[in-house]
This record gives C-alpha cells, structure tokens and sequence, in this order.
C-alpha cells in the first residue's frame, strides 16, 4: 500500500516531533529551560543513560531483551567502590587503587554477561526470565557488598570521570564540556564500528531478523548471540562505573529502573522487536526523549513525589504513539489497531 | 510480536498429562518438606517445622503467591507473561488502605473499588497489548513502572497503619480453625482450576496460547481472550493485596514489589510453559507451596533477608533451565 506520509514526515524520526513538542512546551512554561547551561546539563545526566541504552539496544536488535542491565550497572560501580576504597584503606597510591577498581567493574560486567548470554545462548532460556533471574543475583550481591547503603568515593583521580572538565582545565568555555559526555562519545563510535563495521554487527542483526535463516546460513547463532550479552553487560559496566565517578559514590540500588529507561529510549528510537529494525543512532533520540523530559520537569519544578508517574505515564504513551505513528507510515488504515 | 516466529512446535493441552505433573511436583514438596524437617529439628524442641500451627502459617504464607500465581498462569497460558503484578497489587492496596484509614468509607465499598481498579489496570494491560500491540513484556514492565509511580504518588512516602476490625476479618480471621487468606486462596484456585480446564474460555485461553493465528482463524476472537486473561490477572493481584493488608494492618507503596520474582518462578516451576498454551494451576499451586517451605526453612535457620532474594533469583534460573532440559528430553 502506498504510504499516507510525505516522504519529509517519513525521514524525521518521530522522537524528533516528541522532543520539539516537549521542548516547546518547557520553555513556555519557563524560558530559563533553553539556557546552554541548562543545554549542558542535560547532556551530562544522560551520557550514562546512552551508555546503558547502547547496550539495550544491541540486545534488542538481536531480537532478546536484558532486563539485568540495571542491576549489572549497580553492581560493576558497587565492585569497583568497594575494591578502590578497600585498596586505598591499605595505602596504594590513588592511581593504582582506581585502575584495580575499574578493572574489577569491567570485569564484574563482563562476568554477568557471560552468565546471562550463556543462559540465553546455551541454555535456550527466554531472554527475558534469564535476565529477570540475573536481575535478582546481581541486585542481591550488591546489597550485600554494599550492606544495604552506599559506599563513598574519596578518589580525585576518580572523580575526574564524572566531572566538567572545567573543575580539572583552567580554560575558558570549559564549563561546557564534561568527561562522561565525552565516555559516551567514544563507546557510541566504538559500538557503531562494532554494529555497523564488523562480522558480529552483521551477525546479530541477522539473528534478530531471522533466527533460524541466519543458522542455516551458517552463523554460529550459540557464540554471537553469547557476545550480545556479554557487550550490553561491559556497556552497562561502563556506564555503572562513570555513574559512580559522577556522584562519587556507589549506591547499593542506584540502578534500579534504569534498564526501563534503556529499554524505553530504544524503543523511542525507533529500534523494535520486528525483523531486526532500527539502530544506534535512533537510541540517541530516545535517551534525549527522557532526558529532556525529566530535566524540563525538575526546570519547570514539579514536585519530585509527581515525578515517577508523570515520566512513567508520559513515556508509555510516547511508546504508543511511536508505534501508532510508524503504522500510520507504512500506510496501514487502521493504524491505531495492530 | 517478533518473537513468536522463534517458538517451536506446541503440544496440545491434555488433562492427564496435568495432572501427573502436578502429582510429581507434590512428590518434590513432601521431599523439601521432610529435608526442611531433619534440617530445621533441634534437640530441644524437635522437629518445629512439624508443628500444625508452622504448617498452617506457610499455607498462609503461600497463599498470596497462589492467588496471584492464579492470574500469571492464567495470562502465561492465553500469551505471555504479566510483570505488572506486583505493582497491580501495591497500587490498590495503596488505593484500599487509603480509603480504609483516611477517608472512613465502609470495606465493602473499598474492597469493591480496589478490585474494580485491579481489573481496570489488567486491561490496560491488555489493550496496550492486543491493540497497541506491544510485546507484552514491555507493556507490563512498562506499567509495573507506571503503577509504582503512582502508588508513591498516593501514599506521598509514608506508611498506612490500621484498618477496622471487619476488613481485617479476611487476613487475620478464622473459619473452623483454618485462616481466612487459605481460604480465599483455596476459593480461587478452585474457581481459576474450574475456568480454565473446565469452561469454553479456558479452552479459548490455551488455544490462543497455542497458536494464536490459528485461534484467530477457527473464529476465536483472540484479543478479547488476551484482554480477559489479563483482566482476571489484574483482579487476582488486587484481590492478593487485600488480603495481605488485611493480614498486615499496613500498606506502602512498595508493598507488592517482592512478589514478582517469586510468583515468575513459582509459576514456571509448576510447569506452565512460558510460550504460551500450557497451563499448569495444580504445578502452580504445588511450587508455590515448595517456595513457601524454603522460605519459611530459611528463616527458622535465620537467613538474611538479603540472600533470599539471591535464592529466589537462583531458582527460578535452575527451575527453568530443568524444565527446558526435561523437554528436549521428552
């Protein structure tokens, strides 16, 4: 059928037309919202929603879903807390305390994503229950690392990872820059070369389209869906990690919900559960969708009590209205009913 | 959506196979039971685990798991998971002790209204799913958010306390010696075993579950059937949250939170595929009485509350890998 949209609206994504309206109405609301400052401020909160949300979608385009992933984000910044403050209460030096420490998160990550992939690829779990069993191993271990509160970071070397560069450069417009911004500027070029220049983008991509057709084809489907996982839990670490350097500190259930917001934004992006579609880029939208949303209702100052429902409610029915509209672009008639 | 075209073969439903494996899965309770016996005996009071008074309490323990365990492999049998229970079960008990505690009204009306809610949401649920078509584990993960929100909306972060003495009857009274919450447990898993094994709607629900496209074109209106599953899972975890309030005497916002890695697990342990089409209610009830055991061993052996839920999460692991084992076996 011929599709109803002009060929304009169908190249805008629509988390663009989502975040305009959003945009618009905060401003209106209170015009302090359009400030560089507050610009700024809005990418610094999200870079490690993008990390995270990279790793979502990975998973995603191979047709599986980690709903660990927050869980594996808390853990990887409880380990690497609780291995660098236990490593400097001994007396190494700084430098190496936080080395041993980020080697641990990363490791803690990857390790929970050899569990999950594992359960998935090898032991034909849906990805789904193995990753809601993993979500209560990981969250459990972090209560008990962190006894149940939040450990403290007193690393400056550490905290140089989650700060504006213009605590650490004494240059003019530094303010504006931030290092987990520029984290996440690298994990999004090396994911994209990872997704759209190697064999293991090819790989999933072809699994999440056609599972079996990728099989046949003579894809070891075991070991790349495996790495799937493995990838979305060293990314979740990642971000887990820049987490804890931002607040300098890790919290025992700091993660809770986040893989929610992962999953949310590569969704909004465009990236669906449908024959592998959609990709990196378009979860850069999507994270920007909740970022924005949740910045403009703490600028336009909603009482932070509203806040869980309002974003809740407002992100559902922007997953809706996302699904409605691209229906609507195929050309369906009764685009509103699958 | 999408993930369908993945699922293999499905077996027919049948009533004899349910119910030899529902007999096995009691043969494992009565082996955790006796190893919880010897484990937990003591040379001063013997063997504690025994006591009526114990054995009755982990009934009753079990019993909110059943009631919403009820729903999950209703709606696990008609298409998929439903993860928005726990937060189904907060958010009315939030809206009953409400009612209940600030606002005086008489418990009928309350009781009433927060069942009415818990069927309101299951079709939510079932609309974002069968209209919108979204996966429903993204539909229900989404609400259990959702839900959550506004029950810490409601409550504003503070804790109810104290309910009038009538409401209070279904968690805490005594019919012939037998506490209320084993009663309305026995009452629903009787209704839900008669509904889906023996009515036109249950046979509906494990066609559906089956193969829906096949449902659809021997005339079943297939989204209705979707839209009822999850409305009846709705109306059980509310009916849940009342109970537990009325046996607590408090509600807070993150009162059902707990309950959904057990209930998953206990559902899939009691065999009820999680592709669709094969319910299991006696497995159900079965596992759910195996998880209360284990609960109740470990804390007479004094658990930590933390390791619980690393427990939980282990099982329900374990439980599903055998159960795909035990089907590439058979």
């Amino acid at each position: 059928m011929k599709p109803h949209a002009s060929s304009f609206l169908i190249r805008v994504p629509s988390a663009a037309w989502v975040i305009l309206i959003m945009m618009i109405v905060f401003t209106a609301i209170n015009p302090r919202y359009l400030t560089l400052d507050n610009i700024v401020n809005i990418v610094l909160q999200n870079a490690v929603l993008l990390i995270l949300a990279l790793g979502a979608t990975v998973v995603i385009l191979s047709e599986g879903i980690d709903l660990s992933l927050g869980s594996v984000l808390t853990l990887s910044g409880v380990t690497c807390a609780y291995v660098m403050e236990s490593m400097m209460d001994s007396g190494s030096p700084n430098a190496v305390a936080m080395v041993a420490g980020v080697g641990v998160g990363l490791l803690t990550g990857a390790l929970m994503g050899i569990i999950t992939g594992a359960l998935v690829s090898l032991g034909k779990l849906p990805s789904f229950i193995a990753s809601l069993g993993m979500m209560g191993v990981g969250g459990a271990l972090s209560l008990v690392l962190a006894k149940s509160t939040a450990i403290y970071i007193r690393n400056p070397l550490f905290s140089f990872f989650g700060e504006r560069l213009d605590k650490s450069i004494d240059l003019p417009l530094m303010q504006y820059l931030s290092v987990p911004a520029f984290i996440a500027i690298v994990v999004f070029a090396v994911v994209w070369v990872m997704l759209y220049h190697t064999p293991f983008g090819r790989y999933i991509i072809a699994i999440g389209g056609n599972e079996s057709g990728a099989r046949l084809s003579g894809i070891n489907t075991v070991y790349w869906k495996w790495m799937v996982y493995v990838v979305a839990a060293v990314l979740a670490a990642i971000s887990g990690i820049t987490l804890a350097a931002r607040l300098e500190a890790a919290d025992s259930i700091v993660g809770v919900g986040w893989e929610f917001d992962a999953i949310a934004a590569t969704i909004l992006g465009g990236t669906s559960f449908a024959k592998g579609k959609g990709g990196i880029a378009g979860t850069v939208l999507g994270v920007l969708v909740i970022g924005v949303l949740r910045n403009g209702l703490n600028v336009i100052g909603v009482q932070s009590l509203w806040q869980p429902a309002l974003t809740g409610t407002i992100i559902i029915l922007a997953i809706v209205f996302e699904i409605i509209l691209s229906r609507w672009k195929e050309g369906r008639r009764w685009a509103w009913k699958n | 959506m999408g993930l369908e075209k993945l699922t293999v073969q499905r077996v027919a439903p049948s009533h004899e196979k349910s119910w030899v494996l529902g007999a096995a899965r009691f043969i494992v309770l009565i082996i955790v039971c006796s190893i919880m016996a010897i484990l937990t005996r003591s040379d001063e009071y013997g063997f504690v685990f025994l006591n009526v008074s114990n054995l009755l309490n982990i009934v009753r323990n079990a019993s909110i798991l059943i009631i919403i365990g009820v729903g999950q492999t209703i709606t696990l049998t008609a298409r998929d998971v439903d993860l928005s229970v726990g937060s189904v079960l907060s958010l009315t008990s939030v809206v009953a002790a409400i009612m209940l505690n600030r606002y005086e009204i008489a418990f009928p009306a309350a009781i009433f209204a927060a069942l009415l809610i818990g069927a309101f949401l299951g079709l939510i649920n079932g609309l974002l799913i069968t209209y919108v078509g979204m996966p429903p584990f993204i539909a229900t993960y989404g609400m259990l958010w959702v839900l959550f929100g506004f029950s810490y909306l409601i409550l504003q972060g503070a804790v109810i306390y104290g309910f009038p003495a009538g409401f209070r009857v279904i968690g805490n009274g005594n019919l012939l010696g037998i506490p209320m919450p084993i009663i309305v447990m026995a009452v629903v898993f009787i209704c839900g075993y008669f509904v889906l094994n023996h009515t036109t709607l249950g046979r509906r629900f494990f066609a559906t579950g089956a193969n829906i496209e096949t449902a659809r074109m021997s005339g079943i209106r297939v989204d209705r059937v979707i839209i009822a599953a999850y409305v009846i899972s709705g109306f059980l975890a509310a009916l849940a949250g009342l109970v537990l309030i009325a046996y607590t005497n408090g509600s807070e916002a993150k009162i059902g939170d707990s309950y959904l890695l057990p209930v998953l697990a206990v559902v899939v342990m009691g065999g009820t595929s999680l592709s669709g089409g094969q319910g299991n209610l006696l497995g159900t009830l079965a596992a759910a009485l195996i998880m209360a055991v284990i609960h109740n061993g470990m804390n007479i052996l004094a658990v930590p509350a933390i390791w619980q839920s690393l427990v939980v999460g282990l099982l329900i692991i374990g439980t599903v890998l055998a159960d795909q084992w035990l089907r590439q076996r058979a």
